[in-house]
Parts: C-alpha cells; sequence; structure tokens
C-alpha cells in the first residue's frame, strides 16, 4: 500500500548534494527580525538573571546590604577562592556536596533506568487490567515531592521506622540501623528518589514502545529472532533515543533536588546526602551569605553543563540520523 | 518614573528589585522566593487612618486552633479600639521561612507592617536597616519601656536608643525533671552543678529503656543553646566583642561541645539513638517516661508532657549552673539558665501604616491579650502587669520558669550571630552522627571540625 505521504513529490529531488541559494537583501534579514521578541525574552529570563548571579558572586552581600544589593561591596573571586581552592574554607564543603549529588544522580538512574524499562516492557503487553496497574503505578509520581520525603523519613526513622522494625523481624538487621544519618543516609535518600521518580522513566520509555511498529516485530520472527533478539536488534535501537534522554534528564532532575534532601535531612544533613542545591540554599539563606551561594551557583552550573552538552550533542545526531 | 501598578517607583528602583528577582532565577532550584515591586515609604501622620494591616508572625504548630482563637479576639480588640480599621496574619512554620520572608522584603522593600521575630532573628533584621526604631515617644504609647519584662528589652536592639522589637511572648528555659524517676533512684534534690547532674542521670540510666538525660543534636536549634549555656558558665564567649571573630575553637568552647557530646559517647547518659533527635523527638522521648531529666527546656513541651505517661510526673526546676569538674562558678562565668528568647514584634521601615501599626502592637501587648497568650498559647507574658492582673501566670510549672527568666542572658547583639548558630549546629551534627554510628568520637575530630566552622564563619561575615 503506497502511503499519502509517499505519493505526494512535493518537490523534485536533484541529483547529488544540495546546496542552499541564499536569498539576497531583505528577503535575508526578515527572518531573524521576526526572531528578535523571542531573543530578547530569552535574554530577559535566562541570559539576565546568569549574569546578575554572577555579578552577586563578585560580592560581599548579606544580610547587612541585601536592602542596597548594588552597593554591596565587590570582593573579587574571594567566594571562588574560598571555594575551589584545596585550603579554602568551603572547599572540602563544596567538594563533598558535589561528590554527594553525583552519588546520588548517577545511582538514582542507574537504578531507575532498568526499572522502568522492564515495566514499560511489562505494560506495553496486552494483560488483564493494564489500564488499572498503569495508572497505579503513576501514584508514586503525583505525590508531591516534600509528602514522599516526610513518609520516607517516618520509614527510614532508626528504632521506630518500618525499614528497621521489618529488618529486625527478619532478622536481617537490627532496631537500631540508622538510615538518617551516616553511610546509609545515602541508600535511604536514593531509594526515596528511586520509589518517585521512576514512573517519569517508565512514561518515556512507555510512549517510545508504543512508536514501534508491530510489522517489524512480525519481519523479525520470520527471521528467526526470538523474543531476546528482537528486544536487542529491533526494539533497544529503536528506543535508544529517548532512552537516552530519560538518561540525561532523569540525571539533571535528581542532581537538582533539593526537596527531598531538605525534608528528608534538614539544614545539617549527614555529609553522605549534603547535595549541591541544599548546600547553596544553607549558603545563602539560612546564613544569609549570598555572594558564596551565587559562586557556589556558577560553579553548579557550570558542573551541569557537561550533561546538558552530552543531551545536546545526542538530539543533533538524533537530528541527523532522521 | 515608572509606573507599576498603584505605586510609583524610579527607574533605578525598578532595575534593583528586578535585578534580584532575576538572581533568585538564577540560582538553580534553590531560590524560594522572588523580590516584587517596592513602594514609596508611607509618610507618617499624627492620627492614624484607617487601614487594613498584615502581620506575618510565627506559626504555633503546638497550639492552631487556640491561635486562631487568640487572633480573632485580638482583631476584635483592636478594630473595637480603632473604627474602620483591621488586619490580616499569615504564618511561618520555620526558621528558614521567616528569613526568607525577611529577605525577600528587604530587598523588595515591600512586606507585611509588622513582622514577629525570634530573639536570635533580631538582630539580623536590625542589621537589615529595614525596621523602624521605637522612639521613647512610641515606648510611651505602649506603656513605657518598664512596663516589659526586662530581660526581654535586652534583645529589643543594640542599644536602649535604637531598639526596634516589641516583646510579645517569652520563652524561658528551665530543667525539667521526672519526679518518679528521681524518686525511684533514690534522689532528692534537682542538681545544682554538672557533675551532680552527670551523676544523677546515671543513677536514672539502665542503657535499654532508661536513660538520664536526652539531647537532640539533629535539631537546627538545640546545638548552640546548649553550648552557648556551657560556654556562657565557664565565662567563655563563642564570638568576639567585635561580632566578626568567631571563637569556636577556643579551648573553653571546645570543652563545652565535648561535655555535651560526652553524654552520649562518654558518660552514656543519653541514648545513641539521639543522634537523630530533633527538638520534638526529645520532647516526645521525655513525655515517654523514661527520660529523667530534659535540660534547657522552655514551656513549649507542656501540651506534649501533659498528654504522655509523665503527665504529672514533671517539673520545672533551676538547672545547674556550675560547670563540669569545677566546684564553683569561674571568675567570668554566668549562673545562665538559657538566654533571652522569645517572640518579638517589629514595624517594617516600608509600611504605610506605621502608625497604626504601633497601635496593633499596643493591643497585642495589653496585660489581657497578654494573659490569653498565655491561657489558650501557654506562652509566657512579657508585659508585667499581666502578672499581678492574673496571677495564676506565675502559679507551677510558670513559677520555675518565671524565675528562669529573671537568670537568662542576652545573646550578643550581632547579625553574624546567626550565622554562627548554623556553623556550630553543622559541626555538632557531624560529630553527633559519628557517636551515633559508631558510638565514639576523637577530641581532635571535634576540635576539626570547630576550626572549619570558625573558618566559615570568618569567610562569611567579612
Amino acid at each position: 500500500m503506497i502511503t499519502p505521504e509517499r505519493a505526494r513529490p512535493a518537490v523534485a529531488v536533484p541529483h547529488g548534494p544540495v546546496r542552499a541559494r541564499r536569498p539576497a537583501g531583505s528577503a535575508l534579514r526578515a527572518p531573524y527580525w521576526m526572531m528578535t521578541p523571542s531573543v530578547a525574552l530569552l535574554a530577559l529570563i535566562v541570559f539576565l538573571p546568569i549574569l546578575i548571579a554572577f555579578y552577586i558572586s563578585l560580592t560581599g552581600l548579606n544580610q547587612y546590604t541585601i536592602g542596597d544589593w548594588l552597593r554591596a561591596p565587590f570582593v573579587g573571586l574571594r567566594h571562588y577562592m574560598d571555594t575551589l581552592e584545596p585550603q579554602g574554607p568551603f572547599a572540602s564543603s563544596l567538594f563533598n556536596s558535589v561528590k554527594a549529588s553525583l552519588a546520588f544522580s548517577l545511582l538514582t538512574t542507574a537504578l531507575i533506568m532498568p526499572i522502568a524499562l522492564g515495566a514499560a516492557l511489562l505494560f506495553n503487553q496486552s494483560l488483564p487490567g493494564r489500564t488499572f496497574f498503569r495508572t497505579m503505578m503513576l501514584i508514586p509520581y503525583i505525590i508531591p515531592t516534600f509528602v514522599n520525603a516526610i513518609l520516607w523519613r517516618q520509614v527510614f526513622m532508626n528504632e521506630t521506622g518500618v525499614v528497621d522494625q521489618l529488618l529486625s523481624a527478619l532478622h536481617l538487621g537490627s532496631r537500631e540501623t540508622f538510615w538518617l544519618i551516616g553511610p546509609n543516609s545515602l541508600w535511604a535518600m536514593v531509594i526515596a528518589d528511586v520509589w518517585a521518580a521512576w514512573p517519569f522513566v517508565y512514561l518515556m520509555s512507555l510512549a517510545a514502545l508504543q512508536t514501534i511498529p508491530g510489522e517489524l516485530y512480525d519481519a523479525a520472527t520470520i527471521d528467526g529472532a526470538n523474543g531476546a533478539r528482537g528486544f536487542l536488534y529491533v526494539t533497544l535501537p529503536l528506543i535508544r533515543p529517548t532512552l537516552g534522554l530519560a538518561v540525561v534528564l532523569s540525571t539533571i532532575n535528581h542532581f537538582n533536588n533539593f526537596t527531598l534532601p531538605y525534608v528528608m535531612f534538614g539544614i545539617s544533613p549527614p555529609e553522605q546526602v549534603n547535595v549541591l542545591p541544599l548546600n547553596i540554599f544553607v549558603n545563602s539563606f539560612v546564613t544569609f551569605n549570598f555572594g558564596l551561594g551565587a559562586a557556589m551557583s556558577v560553579v553548579a552550573l557550570a558542573i551541569m553543563l557537561t550533561p546538558a552538552v552530552i543531551y545536546l550533542r545526542a538530539a543533533r545526531v538524533g537530528d541527523e540520523s532522521r | 518614573m515608572i509606573d507599576v501598578g498603584k505605586s510609583t517607583i524610579t527607574r533605578r528602583r525598578f532595575l534593583e528589585v528586578a535585578g534580584v528577582g532575576a538572581a533568585a532565577v538564577a540560582m538553580p532550584g534553590v531560590m524560594a522566593g522572588c523580590a516584587q515591586a517596592a513602594s514609596t515609604p508611607a509618610t507618617t501622620s499624627s492620627k492614624p487612618s484607617p487601614a487594613t494591616l498584615s502581620l506575618f508572625i510565627s506559626k504555633d504548630t503546638a497550639h492552631p486552633q487556640q491561635q486562631n482563637q487568640l487572633m480573632d479576639l485580638i482583631k476584635q480588640t483592636f478594630e473595637k479600639q480603632n473604627p474602620g480599621s483591621s488586619f490580616t496574619w499569615d504564618t511561618y512554620a520555620s526558621a528558614a521561612e521567616e528569613q526568607t520572608k525577611l529577605e525577600t522584603g528587604v530587598a523588595a522593600r515591600e512586606g507585611p507592617d509588622i513582622f514577629e521575630f525570634g530573639s536570635t532573628v533580631v538582630p539580623t533584621a536590625y542589621a537589615s536597616g529595614a525596621f523602624e526604631t521605637i522612639t521613647n515617644s512610641m515606648w510611651d504609647e505602649l506603656g513605657g519601656k518598664k512596663a516589659f519584662f526586662q530581660p526581654q528589652l535586652a534583645m529589643s536592639g543594640p542599644s536602649p536608643d535604637k531598639l526596634i522589637a516589641v516583646p510579645w511572648s517569652g520563652n524561658p528555659y528551665a530543667l525539667v525533671i521526672n519526679k518518679a524517676m528521681f524518686q525511684a533512684a533514690g534522689i532528692k534534690n534537682p542538681p545544682k552543678t554538672w557533675n551532680e547532674f552527670v551523676d544523677a542521670a546515671k543513677a536514672m540510666t539502665n542503657g535499654k529503656d532508661s536513660w538520664g538525660t536526652a539531647m537532640a543534636p539533629a535539631d537546627g536549634f538545640d546545638p548552640w543553646h546548649k553550648i552557648w549555656l556551657f560556654a556562657t558558665q565557664m565565662g567563655a564567649p563563642l564570638m568576639d566583642e567585635s561580632g566578626k571573630k568567631g571563637l569556636l575553637d577556643s579551648e573553653p568552647s571546645v570543652e563545652a561541645c565535648a561535655f555535651w557530646l560526652d553524654w552520649m559517647a562518654s558518660f552514656k547518659i543519653a541514648s545513641r539513638q539521639c543522634a537523630t533527635y530533633k527538638g520534638a523527638d526529645e520532647i516526645k522521648a521525655f513525655a515517654s517516661g523514661n527520660i529523667g531529666m530534659q535540660v534547657m527546656t522552655g514551656p513549649g513541651g507542656i501540651p506534649t508532657y501533659d498528654q504522655g505517661p509523665v503527665a504529672g510526673k514533671y517539673e520545672y526546676v533551676v538547672g545547674p549552673t556550675v560547670p563540669h569538674g569545677m566546684s564553683s562558678l569561674p571568675a567570668k562565668g554566668k549562673p545562665a539558665q538559657g538566654f533571652v528568647s522569645g517572640q518579638y514584634l517589629t514595624i517594617f521601615k516600608y509600611s504605610k501604616n506605621k502608625e497604626l501599626a504601633l497601635q496593633l502592637i499596643k493591643t497585642m501587648t495589653s496585660p489581657d491579650i497578654q494573659y490569653q497568650l498565655f491561657k489558650l498559647r501557654a506562652q509566657q507574658p512579657v508585659v508585667v502587669e499581666t502578672f499581678a492582673k492574673h496571677p495564676e501566670a506565675k502559679v507551677a510549672p510558670w513559677d520555675a520558669l518565671y524565675d528562669a527568666e529573671l537568670k537568662s542572658y542576652p545573646t550578643p547583639f550581632f547579625g553574624s550571630w546567626l550565622q554562627l548558630e548554623v556553623v556550630l549546629g553543622k559541626a555538632i551534627n557531624t560529630i553527633a552522627q559519628q557517636i551515633g554510628v559508631t558510638g565514639s568520637y576523637s577530641k581532635d575530630a571535634l576540635k576539626a571540625a570547630l576550626t572549619q566552622a570558625n573558618q566559615q564563619l570568618a569567610a562569611s561575615i567579612t
């Protein structure tokens, strides 16, 4: 059968490489002028705040000068030296926070991907009660983050929490195991976040799976591919761009998660969960050191550009492949 | 000039406010509020014209319904006294919310007419320069400075001529003891020295379900409360007189911190489970009836105690004042029971209704409303006449709290004190977590954590 798109050759396609012909004069300028409002808006809501944050990072803005921030004393790169020089008073704090944020975001993403993909593969098939289960799976994603954090704080409380009581009942651990302090706190936060965030990747994966035409699986079956080979050679290549996007977005989202650690651990969290957004918040809004907070934000921005660049490159690769 | 709604602001002001708002957007994921358009400060007039004021006060999470009742009563009284005027009120439930509102209001020069602050936030509010100085004539309107509980005025401003905050409620600290556990352990009198305290606590501890005391090192406030108490009794300030240099790693400061942490690590009079406790957890633990003493405790726990197994078995008493390892108070030591603590009302400098705001404060600090504050919300009144007019405000357990309030000392009135609270709390919390997980800590690690806290403090306030 010939699809309408195939049956409608709109333009004669020339042989060989095509060089776009540049329009001249006003025709050239017109489209760019039309972009001016968008560019201005982008500058106002994206670039201007970044520039101001950078400016604030060079000042000693604090509780004494917050009423007239343009007159805050200029301190140059002092905040950057305080945080980036090995002997700086905030160097170990920043380093620990970067480490905690990376560990948290990478671990969470690594755990979420197989769970979400497995669930998407399962519920992409015809199963009894599929609609019901698909709806149920979204519940963790719908619950507000602070409610989720309070719930998991109770679950992980030492002695009285469900986890300690369960471990004790099964003789797998003590009722006095600490989950909200010490090394276990990272796992507590990872588990809480995996529970809340996996439906996001599940939804993306399910949407991607539903775009794969059934004919491809039919063809693969005729060629002798079993279920596993069908997954490896048909499913995975076709949902790879979506999964890549999901990995990048998930990593960025978890890296920037503030509410969960703030509610679960407060403003004096264990160093294992003192993630960068929480550290910036405490420095900016609890100790009123806005200049330092802004400097840390600029550093965080630089770090987050890495997955952003990866994402943009991946998106471009996706365009070229079409 | 640029017109923004009904208010008129200068172009420079618009850029300043827009700049702060833009900066808020730039800090990823953490900015809680954004600046709003500012308004021109109102000129004062001799008679307050009718208006609707706005208040921003702390949420009474222990007595939410009673707080509504009290505010309704205040509103009725205020509306009767000031025909045509009224007020709306909003609450904050955490210190972070309180500070964010302060920052946003100051940056935007727009906010509630009256802010309520805790005593240790008043210096920060003063540092911002965004609150009215209460002049002598304004104090006269409120009944004079002598009408207020005198220790409270120490946190109203840096000097008598620069007071910005009117006391609204007190939060005195005392030692609360479980009389049944004292009796069972054969202890007749509350401890007067910290040596006696440790001995009494050991006598009440069985290491399983009965503990001499409890602590809350994971709390945002409890660590500095206790360390300040021990250091003040030792005569060792935590900050120098300029307010620009912390003394957190001085020998007495380290000793003060070590003494508190040793309750879990060395003396083992507090459960290691306390490592995750916040203030409310400590109160709950004492209410369970398994804790012998709770140190430096305000009246906020009374409703919880009265609903738990400890009901009818507890008593507020004056706590120890002689430092651990000493037989008497050292030369510069102060017999402190706690610091001057409570809530204060301030008038926002950019309010258009400052005179009316003063009238509302007058209503709120009248003896009858102060008595209702005590009766409904279990808060200590701060207007002296209240105690004469309503003697039950000084009946047990409030008598001990009243005495303790007279033995409270102000914390240094520096805007940087709030920063000290945070860095000290984080250092203590880190070590307490080590104790929770491993059962011990090293003094070197404590010293290093306090040195780092001191460096961070220095970097934050210079």
